[in-house]
């Protein structure tokens, strides 16, 4: 099994929170953390590092341990086939063309029983993230602990076979939550919405000052006196990062900007080596376009590259949620975003940032904002604003405890109901 | 006679969950209107006032805004808005002005009044999940103080949100009665009528409570012996000289 140390040995988190959004959302966030003092809450997903969820439980954990509710952190075990799998299936949920075969579904299957009996999920309270560990349930549930599947995926448009295969097992756990209304699918079980969230004290989000942005930025050597225009994710095709390349070469018809794409590829992504591939080739021979592959802990790069652009893009095809965008927005950019899965509920068109449906529009909105610092100001604030009041973590982690508050069974009568026993 | 009990200071955090099927025109509405649970009524017309608590004007409820800004049917977003804010005590008086608007129009408006397609309603509902802070308050200082601090949810849960599912009860103001403080509780239940923004009347509140405890402050005043009263006074004095005679108040 895999553990995943997380500790906040620095300053206290809260505190931190406290200091940069003040202390309305706190109050609950504590009066929660205290009802659900004598329970233990174990979060389970499938990589460590790399893409969004991993970088939220790097912070959540310690936070909600700050809080006094006692958090672990697990990562399912996997083979290269599995994470194949596991990627056609996360395509598949979002709405490419993709299917398993028998043969697939079993592999999927004894993966999750082989780590059913590896994990620890020695608590009572069991968040699974995603649909790699969805099937843990099956056999791993002990009586008195409460189980929730926590889908960071849109599944508004989900091949039918893909869901049905995974659908008995989410039906396994209490509830469900997911990012944005239009992801939620017929379900037997509760079904909460709660949105994914940034942490605006870490190296990726905290102020810079210029002159480490500049430090940060010069081994890049990226043009120094050009605005410029970036997208940072994954190579992920659903990311759209070639159809950047195209809206941004109908901007540099009419305006001076370079285009950085920055992003890594998760362990859990075997498809990131081809998509990079695709990306180079449609940028190959102009001098415009940078093409960075950052290691997953290149933080402080990535928080100097947003703070330097002028507009930050994110023209996904299809999206979960995209927290660069929160990303952006906190560090008071402009941004431009494909209007798909939880964008729109960071970006309120014309009031937050701009939403665009197809490359033509990308390049229209990038072409706008290069040429009016105003509107960037104007929407820059606004979006910084939003992002304090709905996508920092403190709000996602009152959500979770809230959902445990409902689920969990006041203390005295847990005493009665759960005992931890050692896995078939 | 007994004291009453102290009061359970508790705030709130609600889940939201979808409820219903997608509404897609005016006479989707009604039905859903009709039928809706009073947990998503509440969710829609009187939840906003808590997503931004800070603003200085009331929120525009999601049902209106839906009507104008999707259906673009300004005439009927404007009734149902003024209707939402001034009949909005019970889900039965928010479910009945909001059909008296939709009932105005007729049912073949109400069906050719549509949304795109990526533009439905979903309804949600709202699962509220009350936890106390950890304060039982004895008089109506600590409660003014908890319902005034820092997090909305306590003054949002007590003043708007219990009564409104109370069926006529209204602990937080039955309470106050009870201690014998009736000047707060009026106040508490003037606030809790509809149409005014959540900040500005917790703000409203505690001025008032500030003025009440004026009197009071000063009778204790006097109780104090009159050196104290003298060391007060020069430090009171020495302070207004230095704001006085600081740079930045030069002219």
């Amino acid at each position: 099994m895999t553990l995943v140390a997380v500790h906040n040995e620095g300053p206290s988190l809260l505190e931190g929170y406290r200091a940069i959004a003040g202390d309305a959302g706190l109050g609950a966030l504590e009066a929660l953390a205290r009802r659900l003092r004598g329970h233990r809450v174990v979060m389970v997903n499938s990589t460590a590092t790399g893409g969004g969820v991993a970088e939220i439980l790097h912070r959540l954990v310690p936070l909600l341990n700050e809080l006094g509710v006692p958090t672990t952190w697990e990562v399912m075990p996997g083979d290269e086939r599995f994470y194949a799998i596991t990627k056609t299936i996360h395509n598949a949920l979002h709405g490419r063309p993709g299917s398993l075969t028998a043969s697939e579904r079993d592999h999927f299957l004894d993966v999750n029983r082989h780590a059913a009996g590896a994990l620890a999920l020695d608590g009572d309270l069991i968040l699974i993230h995603d649909p790699q560990p969805v099937a843990l349930a099956n056999w791993r549930r002990r009586p008195g602990q409460r189980w929730v599947w926590r889908c960071h995926i849109d599944l508004s448009q989900a091949d039918h076979a893909v869901w049905d295969f995974l659908m008995p097992h989410v039906a396994r756990h209490d509830a469900a939550v997911f990012s944005h209304v239009s992801f939620v699918p017929e379900l037997a079980i509760p079904a909460y919405l709660a949105p994914p969230s940034i942490d605006p004290l870490s190296e990726k989000n905290r102020e810079l000052e210029e002159p480490e942005v500049e430090e940060l930025l010069a081994p890049l050597a990226l043009p120094r006196d050009t605005p410029l225009v970036t997208q940072i994710s994954r190579f992920d095709r659903l990311k759209d990062p070639v159809g950047v390349v195209d809206a941004f070469r109908l901007v540099r018809r009419r305006e001076r900007a370079h285009l950085v794409l920055a992003g890594g590829t998760a362990e859990d992504d075997p498809e990131g080596e081809a998509v990079l591939g695709e990306v180079r080739e449609r940028a190959a021979g102009r001098r415009d376009v940078s093409v960075l592959l950052l290691p997953p802990d290149a933080h402080r790069t990535i928080n100097a590259l947003q703070r330097h652009s002028m507009v930050v893009v994110q023209k996904s095809l299809r999206e979960g949620f995209a927290l660069t965008i929160s990303e952006a927005l906190w560090k008071r950019r402009a941004v431009v975003a494909g209007a798909v899965g939880g964008i729109p509920l960071q970006v309120i068109h014309e009031r937050t940032g701009l939403l665009v449906r197809s490359v033509e529009g990308c390049a229209f909105q990038i072409t706008r904002l290069l040429r009016d610092a105003g509107l960037r100001r104007r929407l820059g604030h606004a979006g910084h604003t939003h992002v304090r009041g709905h996508f920092l973590h403190p709000r996602e982690a009152r959500d979770y405890l809230a959902i445990f508050a409902r689920l969990a069974p006041e203390p005295a009568a847990r005493a009665a109901e759960y005992s931890p026993a050692p896995p078939e | 006679m007994s004291e009453p009990d102290g009061f359970e200071v508790r705030t709130v955090v609600h889940l939201i969950r979808p409820w219903g099927e997608p509404v897609s025109d005016l006479e989707d509405l009604h039905a859903a209107v009709a039928a809706a649970p009073a947990e998503v009524l509440f969710y829609h017309t009187l939840q906003v006032q808590l997503r931004d608590p800070a603003a200085s004007e009331l929120p525009i409820d999601d049902v209106s805004a839906w009507v104008g800004g999707v259906i673009q049917d300004f005439e009927t977003a404007e009734r149902i808005s003024y209707s939402v804010q001034n009949e909005s005590g019970s889900a039965d008086q928010v479910r009945n002005a909001m059909l008296t608007v939709l009932d105005s129009l007729a049912l073949s408006e109400r069906s050719s009044r549509r949304a795109p397609a990526e533009c439905v309603l979903q309804l949600l509902v709202a699962e509220s999940i009350p936890v106390p802070i950890g304060l039982t308050a004895r008089d109506g200082e600590q409660l003014v103080t908890a319902l005034t601090s820092a997090d909305p949810g306590i003054w949002f849960y007590h003043v708007i949100e219990q009564p409104w599912f109370g069926h006529g009860a209204f602990p937080l103001a039955e309470w106050l009665q009870a201690v014998r403080e009736a000047r707060l509780a009026g106040w508490v239940r003037e606030s809790a009528s509809p149409g005014h923004p959540l900040e500005r009347s917790r703000e409203r509140l505690r001025r008032r409570w500030r003025r009440s405890r004026l009197a009071r402050r000063i009778a204790e005043a006097e109780a104090v012996p009159e050196d104290e009263r003298r060391r007060v006074g020069r430090e009171v004095v020495a302070r207004l000289l230095k704001r006085a005679t600081s740079p930045g108040n030069e002219p």
